[in-house]
């Protein structure tokens, strides 16, 4: 009885450990019972944009399967996929095939994009039938990109910068290359899109000044390198010749979702070359935003939100 | 005259006779991948495949997001006389995109301002590009099989002429002559 008393804080603690370990099994069995009741089967879709560059696919397919344990440990999602929604396969349409082929009845995509643009907001759920956009369904014809509704119940996740996690990104990888902040200047380039470039415009100012503060760097600016600058290295140069007229030196960050040889190598690499003195003048490193453990986190979080969502709609149906 | 135990004449008339038939044959599709390549190069400043007419549409007032309902819906598509939105949906907190049958429209609320888009398939061009862009299944192998006999055409026109408008006079300046962009530019790319 001694011993006991002299640890009842320990066996305190240790019973309260066993039982919450113990209420929590048994809310997920609950939940995955309620689940098997109901006949509902969820399904956790990642898609992304797609890439002639296999290093950049297999970021993806890496992310899948960094969070595809935690996303399906409680027993509720019953499944998780990687879809390609341009170039490659399993496109959007082979993934959603394969859940309704497997008895899936409700889907959560979850795309692994940076932030607004007619592919999260038009193409992905015209290929899915949220929607019908005329031009998106003219394009994706155009691409041979397949259009289909699944039985299973849609539901689309926000974009990555829904929280913060890009300016955390981006504040990591700046860090790694930053020796004389005050002498530096920060250039980030990104994809760019044509219809929402005042809302791209302001992410990077926001991520920009994020960085800025916790590092203690003092200028900015940012360029394109996609289809919006019809990937032209001279938009790279342009953004780190614009730091550099008032700095010595540019610490250039691609805010890019994966790792592509023609964009972190080519577009952005030649933009380099053309700065004279790069050398000693850019801090630079081809790297993206994957890998990143806050993202997998974020991938993890946002299911398990909308896996809430998705019961709620159960029920209420 | 022999040449690898052919007859000479006999290959001269399989020559010209390949490519003539060969050329009769393909012209068509030569136009249509001439005419989409000319398109497909210009594509960043003029869209070959669409004509996507752009509106721009002043509102009678700013509007809040809270005031988004099918009703205000309903009244801002009256603007551009479309009777009937299939679904309308929010791409950023301050604007909104309306879907129609051919056409969308995108409001900026706090403007007060909205562009409307139609769009329609360029006749012809849009044809013709898709079957330049390979965007129709299975027709890899058709422009494959195209490209190969393109490379026949070419080579049999090399040996049709003899004497001095043949390969072995003029023909061999003018082959030079035709390598030098190519040349000249690959060197240019590789400078800059």
């Amino acid at each position: 009885m001694k011993i006991f008393s002299k640890f009842s804080g320990f066996f305190a603690i240790l019973a309260m450990m066993v039982l919450t370990l113990v209420n929590s099994s048994c809310q997920n069995n609950a939940s995955a019972n309620q689940q098997a009741e109901s006949g509902q089967k969820i399904g956790v879709l990642l898609v992304n944009h797609g890439s002639r560059s296999a290093t950049w696919r297999q970021a993806l397919l890496d992310l899948e399967t960094s969070v595809k344990d935690k996303i399906m440990a409680d027993g509720t999602v019953k499944g998780t996929k990687t879809a390609f929604m341009e170039y490659n396969e399993p496109s959007i349409a082979t993934r959603l095939k394969e859940f309704d082929a497997e008895g899936y009845t409700d889907v959560i995509l979850v795309p692994i994009f940076l932030t607004v643009s007619p592919h999260t907001f038009d193409d992905i759920p015209t290929i899915i039938g949220q929607k019908e956009d005329p031009h998106s369904m003219e394009a994706l014809k155009i691409e041979k990109i397949e259009r289909y509704t699944p039985k299973a119940r849609t539901f689309l996740a926000p974009n990555l910068d829904f929280t913060d996690i890009i300016k955390k990104n981006v504040l990591a990888r700046v860090q790694k290359l930053t020796k004389d902040a005050p002498n530096e200047g920060l250039v980030l380039i990104g994809y760019g899109d044509e219809s929402y470039d005042k809302e791209w415009g302001a992410l990077f100012d926001q991520v920009a000044e994020y960085v800025k503060q916790e590092v203690g760097i003092t200028a900015h600016s940012y360029g394109w390198c996609g289809h919006i600058a019809h990937y032209d290295p001279q938009k790279t140069t342009d953004a780190i010749q614009k730091v550099l007229d008032t700095k010595k030196q540019a610490v250039v960050v691609p805010v890019l979702v994966a790792h592509d040889e023609m964009f972190q190598v080519k577009i952005i690499g030649d933009g380099i070359n053309k700065i004279k003195d790069n050398q000693n003048r850019v801090y630079y490193k081809p790297d993206a935003i994957l890998p990143d453990k806050n993202v997998e986190q974020w991938v993890v979080d946002i299911t398990t939100e909308f896996v809430q969502k998705v019961q709620t709609a159960q029920k209420n149906s | 005259m022999k040449f690898l135990g052919w007859d000479t004449k006999k290959i001269r008339r399989l020559n010209l006779a390949t490519h003539r038939d060969l050329g009769y044959f393909f012209s068509s599709l030569i136009l249509v991948y001439c005419i989409s390549g000319i398109a497909l190069n210009h594509v960043d400043d003029w869209n070959g495949d669409f004509i996507i007419k752009r509106h721009n549409i002043a509102l009678d007032k700013k509007y809040q997001p809270s005031e988004i309902n099918p009703q205000t819906i309903n009244q801002i598509s009256s603007k551009v006389e479309e009777k009937k939105y299939k679904v309308y949906d929010f791409p950023t907190p301050d604007q909104v995109k309306i879907y129609y049958d051919n056409s969308t429209m995108h409001v900026y609320l706090n403007e007060g301002r909205a562009i409307y888009e139609q769009v329609s398939k360029r006749p012809v061009f849009y044809q013709f590009n898709v079957l330049h862009r390979n965007s129709l299944k299975g027709w890899k192998w058709a422009s494959d099989i195209f490209a190969f006999l393109l490379i026949v055409i070419t080579i049999t026109g090399l040996f049709i002429l003899k004497g001095k408008h043949g390969i072995k006079g003029r023909g061999k300046w003018l082959i030079a002559g035709g390598l030098l962009p190519p040349i000249v530019a690959i060197i240019i790319q590789a400078l800059l």
